[in-house]
Formats: structure tokens, sequence, C-alpha cells
């Protein structure tokens, strides 16, 4: 059915993204605006690309911009690691033991406010320095830990719901054939959720690049991440710079998004195309 | 081409020779790494600072005071005290303080929750029913402010809403006010900034359950009579019951212990619970007070998503 | 309840495959329940049965994939119940198909010869020969979705055949093809087998497949086998009620033994208005509750009443269905009874029944087939 949408509907989309899109575009057009006041247009120096360069000469924002990437980078590979053996487990093998209260751990921390998780993990990571010595105190690595348990469960769902759509009979087929498990998996499985394990990593990289309360809880002294950095500015009152901050990010992302969109567009252009041939193929 | 019949010519192809029960042994041990390295995982960084919250939460609170070494001294209370105390808790359901906190971060979630409902259902409706590419991109830009960083939109709209902002100008532009307003620091405020950060939370599972639903029933139905608003209420929206129950569970839980859109954009007076457990743990060092709230907020979500999956199975029984 | 196979007439010496007591439970539910079967070395053997009745449970016991609750499966002599599929000299082609998507046609059918060590340059040559024997020469470098079904299921078949297996299990290897295809295939399928001589064992819930492909057929029902035989056997001489019924169509009266002599019985059918005569005895006690299975191809047709004197009834013609070349009647018989009666067209001007037209229907003593309740 090719209805039109009703004046009610459209009216609505075009509010919504009008909501949505706003404060973006209004953080892009200020960062050009050669005021320190950053709510007042001055329109006798602007456009200006001051506060990127300010910002380019900000060692602490340059600092932090490199320890979030980093951390970024090793939580997702971390998560996205768990999460394949997780998901795996979950759809593949579907009876053990304890697997009810695998079930809940593996989706709790989606829904856990992060206040509470936050909190427990620096409670356990004070304990563990306590009774064991290790994490000799909060930094990097309780960070990333803490970034891999969150990120671990939202990559859990994309692998997860992947992996339910491969025909198992794949991997029977493979193994009747004389393969072993493990190879199985490594020639058949893995090749066939790779998208999926692309998107997981991209969503942990950005969970664990944004977050800034669970951050906060398990971080130390001398790790300060780029959240961390930005809401302590924040608070202390808004600063022109983290416009062009935002910009930056906002400009990189959406790189990323049409990117993603165009492969996505050309593999279902192929698709379709295959398609073609395979019914002209009789 | 092949000759005649290969399986009585023998097999010039070996197949491994069986070697019993080890590979079986084998594929045991790896089915046992591949459950157990995330579980383990996940018990030992989730499951076990639970326990460690919740005993956290029922140690003494006066011991764990001093600021300079809250540690130690718990770990002497670990052997001295062995019995369970729940003063913390009763500290906690006793003060007027928290109490109100825990009961306007309910009300702020809620109302979150039905704002993002009221929006984000027409919009993954209006998407779901855009034809072709549009879709993708349209759905493509509801995901991307999700990517871009939550902090830094909340910052914005600190920018819009100042005094000297966009919101106050063109308010003073329009006459509509004859000097600026306190917008920042406001309910108003937080709840802007609520909705605004969750609805792709709503919008992105509607989008999913909508798309999903089988454009031929309401073709049936207009078949019969039905008129277009009727069909709307009588089968779209009983079909995507299901998206509604994800995106409400995705807006209320988080956005119950929210901290960042409170701290930054709510007034020093506007109380939640997420603002609360952390300047007892940041501020006051209270960690048994702040684990006890921890628990009770616990608690609090647990039983309410407890009753919507109640109330979700009903809704499937009933139709 | 256990069968004992009826030897296979292909004249192989001992049973190539020996399925001893095989039992699968999944919980409680007991998807096979001690089936006992030899299959000898080169036969097509059918497992043919409704969805759920257990026969791709015991094809998965034989490649591997289940593990039996009891019982133990032997191969050319050799026990492989422990045995994982990746060690069995035993390849399976998937009612999917199961084709690698994301590799192409060559790399499909290599696989196999890929995991035991075979050199590329080897596993090349013998890949191409499968191809052609599946003629498929020129599609190697084709990608699963780039081909219709028909060269799916074929590159299906080289993939499972290019180790050269002892037996090779077919899990409904024609059910994703269409009709005109599906009987082409079937016997390219059976030529194939002819020539390579490898055992086949087929799981269909298409009785025409099993027909058409088997030298012997099982029948399951609810995970035990009710008959094993050729599938004349099955189709002319069923042990049970349901094994007539679901083979074929087929009329079925219950009735109860009124005469039993060595060389005749009767059984009188309630709604029928005859006694059913039949040319050979039953040795059942006198008065036993049977089932009679008389075939719609088995039954006459008439206007005037034929001159024999057992097996005739009157009828009037309640509904006719021209299917070109048969058509099948339904005649309701005086006592209320449905008839199926299914008559050749021999000639394009053969004499038309016309609806409520009354008719003779009669059979030869040959025909009934007596079968326990």
């Amino acid at each position: 059915m090719k209805s039109r949408l009703s004046p009610f509907v459209l009216s609505m989309l075009i509010f919504g993204f009008a909501f949505l899109y706003l404060p973006i575009f209004s953080m892009i057009v200020y960062s050009f605006n050669a005021s320190r006041m950053v709510t007042v247009w001055d329109s006798v120096h602007s456009p200006t690309l001051a506060w990127y360069l300010e910002l380019f000469g900000n060692d602490e924002i340059l600092e932090a911009a490199q320890l979030s990437f980093r951390i970024a980078a090793v939580s997702a590979t971390g998560a996205v690691i768990l999460a394949t053996l997780a998901a795996f487990a979950l759809v593949r093998y579907r009876r053990f033991r304890w697997r009810g209260l695998f079930g809940v751990l593996t989706t709790a921390p989606m829904v856990l406010p992060e206040v509470i998780t936050g909190l427990s993990l620096l409670l356990l990571f004070v304990a563990l320095e306590q009774w064991t010595g290790w994490p000799p105190g909060r930094g990097a690595a309780t960070i990333t830990i803490a970034h891999v348990t969150f990120c671990m469960a939202y990559a859990i769902v994309v692998i997860q719901a992947r992996l339910a759509t491969v025909d198992r009979s794949l991997e029977e087929a493979a193994m009747d054939l004389g393969a072993r498990p493990w190879k199985v998996f490594m020639v058949i499985t893995l090749p066939l959720i790779l998208p999926a394990i692309a998107s997981a990593w991209m969503l942990s990289f950005i969970l664990s690049w944004d977050d800034i309360v669970i951050t906060s809880f398990v971080s130390g002294p001398g790790s300060t991440t780029l959240p961390q950095l930005v809401f302590s500015k924040v608070r202390l009152g808004v600063s022109p710079d983290i416009n062009a901050l935002a910009t930056i990010l906002v400009g990189l992302v959406s790189v990323c998004v049409a990117v993603a969109g165009a492969v996505m567009m050309r593999t279902e252009r192929r698709r379709l195309r295959d398609a073609q041939i395979a019914t002209g193929a009789h | 081409m092949l000759g005649c019949g290969f399986a009585d010519r023998g097999f010039p192809v070996n197949h491994r020779a069986f070697s019993g029960r080890w590979p079986r042994l084998r594929a045991e041990l790896g089915r046992r790494s591949v459950i157990g390295l995330p579980f383990g995982w996940l018990l030992l960084f989730f499951a076990v600072p639970f326990l460690i919250v919740l005993k956290i939460s029922v140690s003494n609170a006066v011991l764990a005071m001093p600021p300079v070494a809250p540690v130690l001294i718990w770990g002497h209370d670990r052997i001295l005290q062995i019995h369970v105390q729940f003063s913390n808790y009763a500290f906690v359901l006793a003060d007027r303080l928290y109490v109100a906190a825990f009961i306007n971060s309910l009300r702020v979630a809620a109302v979150t929750t039905l704002l993002t409902l009221l929006i984000g259902y027409p919009m993954a409706y209006g998407i779901s029913r855009t034809p072709g590419v549009w879709r993708n991109v349209l759905f493509m830009f509801v995901a991307l402010p999700f990517f871009t960083s939550f902090l830094l939109r909340v910052y914005a709209w600190i920018g819009l809403l100042g005094r000297s902002g966009p919101v106050n100008g063109l308010l003073l532009h329009l006459g509509l006010i004859h000097e600026p307003i306190q917008l920042l620091q406001t309910d108003f405020a937080v709840y802007l900034g609520m909705v605004y950060s969750y609805l792709p939370f709503m919008v992105l599972p509607l989008y999913a359950s909508i798309e999903k639903l089988d454009l031929t029933l309401l073709e049936a139905a207009a078949d019969l009579g039905c008129r277009p608003t009727r069909a709307f209420f009588a089968i779209t929206l009983p079909l995507t019951r299901e998206g509604i129950f994800a995106g409400c569970l995705l807006v209320f839980i988080p956005a119950v212990g929210e901290y960042v859109i409170p701290a930054l954009m709510g007034g020093p007076d506007t109380l939640m619970i997420g603002r609360v457990v952390w300047d007892e743990f940041f501020a006051n060092r209270d960690w048994p007070v702040a684990s006890a709230l921890a628990i009770v907020l616990l608690v609090i979500l647990s039983g309410f998503v407890f009753l919507l999956q109640k109330v979700q199975a009903q809704a499937e029984e009933a139709g | 309840m256990t069968v004992n196979p009826v030897q296979s007439n292909g004249g192989a010496s001992g049973p190539y495959v020996r399925i001893d007591g095989v039992t699968k439970r999944f919980g409680d539910f007991e998807a096979v329940s001690h089936v006992s079967l030899d299959i000898a070395q080169g036969e097509i053997f059918c497992l043919l049965g409704g969805s759920g009745c257990g026969k791709t449970t015991l094809l998965r016991i034989l490649a591997g994939f289940e593990t039996p609750s009891a019982g133990s499966i032997f191969i050319d002599g050799v026990d492989v119940t422990a045995v994982p599929p990746y060690e069995r000299p035993v390849n399976m082609m998937f009612q999917s198909y199961a084709l690698f998507p994301h590799m192409t046609v060559a790399q499909n059918v290599a696989f196999g010869l890929r995991q035991d060590g075979v050199s590329k340059a080897a596993a090349a040559e013998r890949v191409n020969e499968m191809l052609a024997m599946v003629q498929l020469e020129g599609y190697e470098g084709r990608k699963p979705h780039q081909l219709s079904g028909g060269q799916r299921q074929r590159v299906a078949l080289a993939r499972a055949l290019v180790k050269r297996p002892k037996l090779l299990l077919l899990d409904e290897p024609l059910g994703a093809l269409d009709k005109k295809l599906r009987e082409r295939t079937q016997f390219e399928l059976v030529k194939l087998q002819e020539r390579l001589g490898v055992t086949f064992v087929i799981v269909t819930h298409d009785q025409e497949e099993a027909m058409t492909l088997a030298s012997r057929i099982g029948v399951m029902r609810s995970g035990e086998i009710l008959q094993v035989g050729s599938p004349t056997d099955i189709y002319e001489f069923p042990n049970s009620r349901y094994v007539a019924d679901f083979i074929g169509s087929v009329n079925l009266f219950d009735g109860q033994l009124v005469v039993d002599e060595p060389d005749h019985c009767r059984i009188a059918c309630a709604g029928l208005g005859v006694d059913i005569f039949v040319d050979h005895g039953v040795s059942a006690a006198p008065g036993a509750k049977v089932s009679v299975a008389l075939r719609p191809e088995k039954i006459r047709l008439a206007r005037e009443r034929p001159e024999q004197r057992e097996n005739v009834v009157m009828g009037s013609v309640s509904g006719i269905a021209y299917l070109g070349d048969s058509t099948r009647f339904l005649v309701l018989l005086e006592g209320g009874t449905q008839l199926q009666v299914t008559r050749p067209n021999f000639d394009r001007h053969d004499e038309h029944l016309e609806d409520n037209e009354v008719v003779w229907a009669c059979w030869d003593a040959g025909s009934p087939i007596v079968v326990s309740r």
C-alpha cells in the first residue's frame, strides 16, 4: 500500500528532526564565531578558525583525546572478542548449566543506571587491590575493564542477532566435510558474522569514547578522558573551543556513517544484481 | 568424467583414521572455554561487584566516614563486625531528601518516557512509511545523534538556552518577553535535555517494530471499511506494542538514574537520585549510604521491569 | 518395535550400514525409538514419513551430528557411534543445501578435500571432474546466490560426493525444486548413484520421491520404523492401516472378519452394503476387527451391473475431478460410504459419467488388502 504521509505525521517528522539537529547545527555555526561569549554572534570578526587553532594548541585536550581513543579501541576489541564467544554460547549451545544467569548477566549492563555500574566497579577495584594488590590504583586499565564490561552487553546483542540468522547447517556441512570445530568457526562462522562484528566494534568504540559517568567512578588522578575534560570545562562555564571540538567530532561521525551507508547501498545493489543473474541462469 | 563406481575402487582420498574419544574431549574443552571466558568476565566484573555493593551497604557508616582511608577502616570493620546492619537503609528511607529524590527521579523519567513516546511514535511511523532509499537515509539521521557525543549535545543546549543565547534572543525579538528569562538550571531544561537525549532510544525500537508490520493487514482493514485513523488504533498500535514496551524500557530505566543532564542543566534544587548517589560518593565520601541508595534504586527498577514484563505478558495473552 | 529388515535384492554380501537398536531422546521426548536397520552396499534407501517422525534425527545420527541415547551405528563393520562428524566416512547433502555463501562454487566443492590436506592443484582437478559430472562446467567462479535452485542442488551434490564417501546422506534432496525440475532430477540422481555405486540414504516426506528413487523404503512414524520393503511391497502390500493410508490414496473400510479359509476370506463392512471377498486367507481369529484397504485405481465403474457376483456395489456419482491423465470420481454408496475411484483416460472420447448418475463399482478379489486395525 503506497499511502502518502498524513500532514500530522509529516509535521511531526519535520519537528522531530529539527529538534534533533537544531543544537548540532547551532554548535557548528558558533564554532566559527569570533566572540568569546559563546552565545553572542560577533558579526564583525566571524567567521573565524580561531577556536580550531586554539583547540589544536591545547595539549590537555589532545592528550585526553588520545587517551580516550586508546581506551575506546582496546575496550571495543576486548568487548567484541568476549561478546562473540558469549553470543556463540547463547545461540549455538542451547542448553548448559547456569544459562539463565548467563543470559541475565549479558543483558543487565544495558539497562542498569550508569551510576550503579560505576559505583559497583569502583568498589570491586578497591576490594581487589586490597586483597590481591592488583590493580595498583585506578587509571587507564580500570577504565578499560569497566568499558569492556558494559560495551560487551551491546556487542552481544548485535552479534547474537546476526548469528541467529546464520543457518546452522552451514557449520554442520563444514564439519561433515572434515573441518574440526575450531576450523569451522574460523572459516565458516566468523566470515559470515564479520559485518555484525564490525558494527559491534564501532558501537562499542562510540560507547566507550562517549562514556562519562562510569569513567568518572573508575578513573584515577593521572588519567583524564576527553568526556571527563569536557564535563569539567562545561561545569565551569561554556567555552567556545568545545564548539570546535564538537564540530570536528560530528564531521568525523558523519563521514563514517556516510561511508557505511554507501557500502550498505552498494552491497544491496549487488545483491539485487546477483539475484537477477540467478533467475536468468536456469 | 568419472568412470564407473568409485566406492568399490577403494578410497584415493583418505578419511582421517578414527581417533576415538579424544576429539570429543577436545570439543568439550573448547565448548567450556567459549562459555567460560565471557561468563567468568561477567561474573567477576558485574556480578561480584554487586555483592560488594550489597556488603558495603550494610557496613557501619560511622567507621567509613573518615575521608582519608575509608578502605582500611572498612577492612577492620570486616573483622570486627560480622553482624549485618541495616541502619544505612533506615537512614536512606527515613530521610525526606532521599525519598523526594527517588520520587522526583521516577517522575522525571516517567514524563520523559511519555514525551519521547509521543514525539517518537509519529516519527518512527513516518520514517517507516517513507518510500525507498529515503527511509534508510532518515533512519540514519535518527541514529547519527546517537553516535555523536552525548555530552556535547547537552552542551549545545546549554549554549542555546543561556541568558544571552539564541532562544532568549528569539523570544525577545518576537516581543513575547521583555527581558531574558532563566531557562537553564530549571526543571524545564532538565526535561528538554532528557527528551532530547533519549529520543533516539525510543524511535529506533519503534521503527523496528512498525517496519515489520504487514501492510496487507491495513489493506484488509480498509477493504472491510475501516477508516485510516481507526485502522491505526485498531491494528497498527496493538501490533507494534512490542516496540513500545522496548522503547519505554530503554528510556525509562537509564532516565531514572541519569546524572549528567540534571548536573549540567538542572538547578541546585533539581534532586535526582543519580546525582544524589554521585554526591554521596564523591562529595560526602559516604560509601555505605551511596551503596544503600544504589541498592534501593536497583530494587525499584527491578520491580518496574518485573511489572512491565507482567503487563506485557498479560497483553500478549489478551490479544 | 523392532523390524526385521527384508534382505536386499541387490545381492550385496552382509549389511554395509547397520543401525543397531538406536534410540534418541531429547529430554522426555523420544525422537527415535529402538530402530534397527541394515542397509546393503550400493542401495538407495529411503526413510519416508511425515514431519516429526524421527527420520531426520536418524539421518543426523548417521552423519554424527547427534549421539544416540542408546544403540550403535556400524559402517562397513566399524563402530562409528562415538566418531565425530568430521572423522566419519560419510557425507551429507543438506535440505537447504548449506552452500557456503562467502565461497565460490569451486571453493565450496574443494572444501572437503582441503580439510584433508589435498594439495590445491589436485583438489582443483578433482573439482573440475565433479563439476563436469553434475554439468556445471564454467560455473566455478560463481557465488551460490548467483545460481538457480537446480544449480545449487547440483553444487551441493558435487560437494558431498567429492570426498568419495562410503555413504551419502540426502535430506529432502529435491524438496526445494519445482515440480518439473524435480521429476527430471530424480532420474539423474538415480543414474549418478548407479554409476558411482555409493550407498544413498535419503530422507523424504514425499512418497512419490521415495517411490521413484528408492530400492527400498522404510516408513517411519513417531520414531519407529513401521515397514521396510521395496516400493512395490509398500504400495501393494502395506502391513498396517497407517502405511496404506500414508502411501498413495486409498479407500479404508473398518470391518469384521466373518469367514477365514486358507483360500479366501470375507469381511463384513458396515456402510458398504456387501461383504468384501478376498482371494486369500489371513489366518486371524474369526470375528477379528480388521481394516480393508482398496486402492482407487483398482475399482472399476460401469453403468450396467457387472457380471461378477462378489465385490459389486451400487451408488451414485457425487463428485468428479478431471485430472487430465485420469479422472477421479467420488461414489456415494447406499450405505452412506464415499468411495474414491480413479479411472485412466485411455481415450479422448471415453464415455462420460455424469454427476448424480447411478453407477456400479466392482473390483477383483485380489485387490483388497486386509490389515490389522
